[in-house]
């Protein structure tokens, strides 16, 4: 079997004297989509920062492509591995093609004008978000569903295998958040990438993810395919809702879930 | 219009400028064939001829020595600015020219004449102050730690003023002129402190000029595009300071210049660092040539330091900018 391209083993991280993430191990295939999914204050983006170097590990390993986090360089980790973070303030005005071509970084020397793999990739990038015709808009401009596609062009732009997003369809509207999923699934079929999407949308990553993980209060509840993982009982037990139904789709026969009165 | 021909405009101005400091003084030397020859001779020959005095001996080394300071300040402040994610960081304001000049005039209340190495002292040792506390906090809290810079940059300059009263009224004067940043009566030894710098801080933040844009996006997100941050931050932080050091050891302390030369040029030229650092070192070496050419326009005995004419422009530049913001 091939090697992963995301491992982790055992991983215990937190801030300050706390841990805010205990015994965390999965495995991430290419060409796999992984949802993750959990109430607020699960852990979801503080295991983001652990899997991408932010926070230190206080136990376990994180090996990308078979290669420990610690043993990477920074520019090497970031050809590797793609970040879709869920905010972002950036201090000056750039157009949105400028802000994309930022994603190349990984890949340009230091004094480099972009070649054609850049802009190629650039544009490929802004057509896969449905925004070629905002590329010479100012970012300060954006609405607010826009700004969180160019934040997923710039991470398409890195050309990374493993593509990690933290609620990518956040803010988007109805049309946009499923053709996100749509790409993600694409993406990872058509080139083999590695895609952890963290999510707050269960019906959508029940639909779209080929695993999904259920974290609460730091730990992993339950790690398999959406039909093994979406049960009742699990959800209303993370959730604290004993509102929460499970519904399939009746068009997929995926799971999901309802509010009952 | 493209960044380029934006850039070539900012150039053409900038030399004409230059040019205009260099023509332009008690002596004015508006031969132009007559300049070029004097040029192309040399500083040597003729040596007693007044006007070629004044253009090798004077004019010269001041216009080039406001030009590789305005330079530095402003790469100081395109520096600073990324790194703190605040576009009002610049090298005065963070109390690295009051270091420089606490360590300057500390060196001279003790009694030494050279104060370029005191300066830099005085300059790297507030940057290791801030740096100490950004250690614990720049990526949590970075506006708190301008403001701690701020802090010590006045703490500096308390002790600068309090160092000042031990001088004699005589001494006292030209003390202060210098303190205000002031270009006249420098010659070449100050131009070959500082304009190095300026060649060698420019290429070296151009290099660096994609890192500071991802820098500018937050560091979490630069630390994802590959930049190795803290290592960026500290470099950056110690180069700001090593450029505003030389600055202030040779022209005394020049306020603003570092604050509006980054904003103008991304206003002239776009916010990429690509465009913005040629940009912002054009600018603020005009600020600095343009400040001094006012300066020394003033009727004789009425001259001001540079100083002074840089902090009212950055005055009126901060109204400007909160106005625009409202």
């Amino acid at each position: 079997m091939s090697t992963p391209m995301l491992q982790a083993t055992d991983v215990r991280a937190g801030y300050g004297a706390e841990d805010i993430l205990r015994g965390i191990g999965f495995e991430l295939r290419a060409g796999e989509v992984l949802g993750v999914v959990g109430p607020n204050g699960s852990g979801k983006s503080t295991l983001l920062r652990a899997l991408t170097g932010l926070i230190p590990l206080r136990a376990g390993s994180v090996l990308i492509n078979g290669t420990n986090l610690s043993e990477l360089g920074s520019r090497q980790r970031a050809r590797l591995c793609a970040v879709q973070p869920q905010v972002e303030a950036p201090l000056f005005d750039y157009t949105v093609e400028e802000f994309v071509l930022l994603g190349r970084h990984p890949h340009r020397g230091p004094l480099t004008p972009p070649g054609t793999g850049d802009i190629s990739a650039v544009k490929s990038a802004l057509e896969h978000t449905d925004l070629e015709n905002l590329g010479r808009r100012s970012i300060r401009s954006l609405s607010t569903g826009e700004w969180q596609r160019a934040l997923l062009a710039r991470a398409l732009a890195q050309d990374a295998p493993l593509l990690l997003l933290d609620e990518p369809a956040a803010h988007l509207d109805p049309g946009h958040r499923h053709a996100t999923h749509v790409l993600l699934q694409q993406l990872s079929r058509g080139k083999n990438l590695a895609v952890l999407c963290i999510s707050h949308d269960l019906n959508l990553a029940a639909e779209f993810c080929d695993r999904m993980m259920i974290l609460s209060h730091g730990e992993i509840r339950a790690l398999g395919t959406p039909e093994d993982v979406m049960t009742e009982q699990l959800l209303q037990d993370v959730f604290r809702c004993s509102s929460l139904r499970l519904a399939a789709n009746p068009f997929t026969g995926r799971p999901g879930t309802v509010f009952s009165p | 219009m493209k960044p380029a021909p934006r850039l070539a405009i900012l150039g053409g101005a900038t030399a004409a400028l230059l040019v205009t400091a260099v023509c332009v003084g008690p002596t004015h030397l508006l031969d132009f064939s007559r300049l070029v020859e004097l040029m192309m001779a040399g500083p040597s020959t003729p040596a007693l001829e007044k006007t070629s005095i004044v253009l090798w001996e004077l004019r010269l080394p001041r216009v080039l020595l406001a030009a590789a300071a305005g330079i530095n300040l402003a790469l100081g402040g395109i520096l600073l600015q990324a790194i703190f994610r605040n576009p009002l960081a610049e090298p005065y304001l963070l109390g690295l020219s009051s270091g420089g000049a606490l360590g300057a005039v500390a060196a001279l209340a003790a009694g030494a004449t050279a104060v370029v190495w005191p300066a830099l002292a005085g300059s790297l040792l507030m940057a290791c102050l801030v740096l100490l506390l950004c250690r614990r906090r720049i990526a949590s809290d970075l506006p708190s730690l301008l403001l701690a810079g701020v802090a010590l940059g006045a703490l500096a300059q308390a002790f600068t003023t309090a160092l000042i009263l031990r001088f004699d009224p005589g001494a006292l004067r030209s003390i202060l002129f210098w303190l205000m940043g002031s270009f006249a009566g420098r010659g070449w030894s100050e131009v070959w402190l500082v304009a190095p710098g300026a060649v060698i801080g420019f290429f070296l933040v151009m290099i660096l000029h994609r890192p500071l844009d991802l820098l500018a996006l937050g560091s979490e997100s630069a630390h994802h595009l590959g930049v190795r941050v803290l290592l960026l931050q500290t470099g950056g932080i110690a180069l700001a300071a090593v450029l505003a050091a030389l600055t202030v050891a040779a022209c005394g302390t020049i306020g603003f210049v570092g604050l509006m030369a980054p904003h103008i040029a991304r206003r002239l030229a776009g916010a990429p660092h690509a465009v913005s650092v040629p940009a912002a070192a054009m600018v603020g070496a005009m600020l600095t040539v343009g400040a001094d050419l006012a300066a020394r326009s003033l009727p004789a005995g009425t001259e001001l330091p540079v100083g002074v004419i840089t902090g009212a422009l950055g005055c009126a530049f901060f109204l400007a900018l909160l106005v625009q913001k409202r």
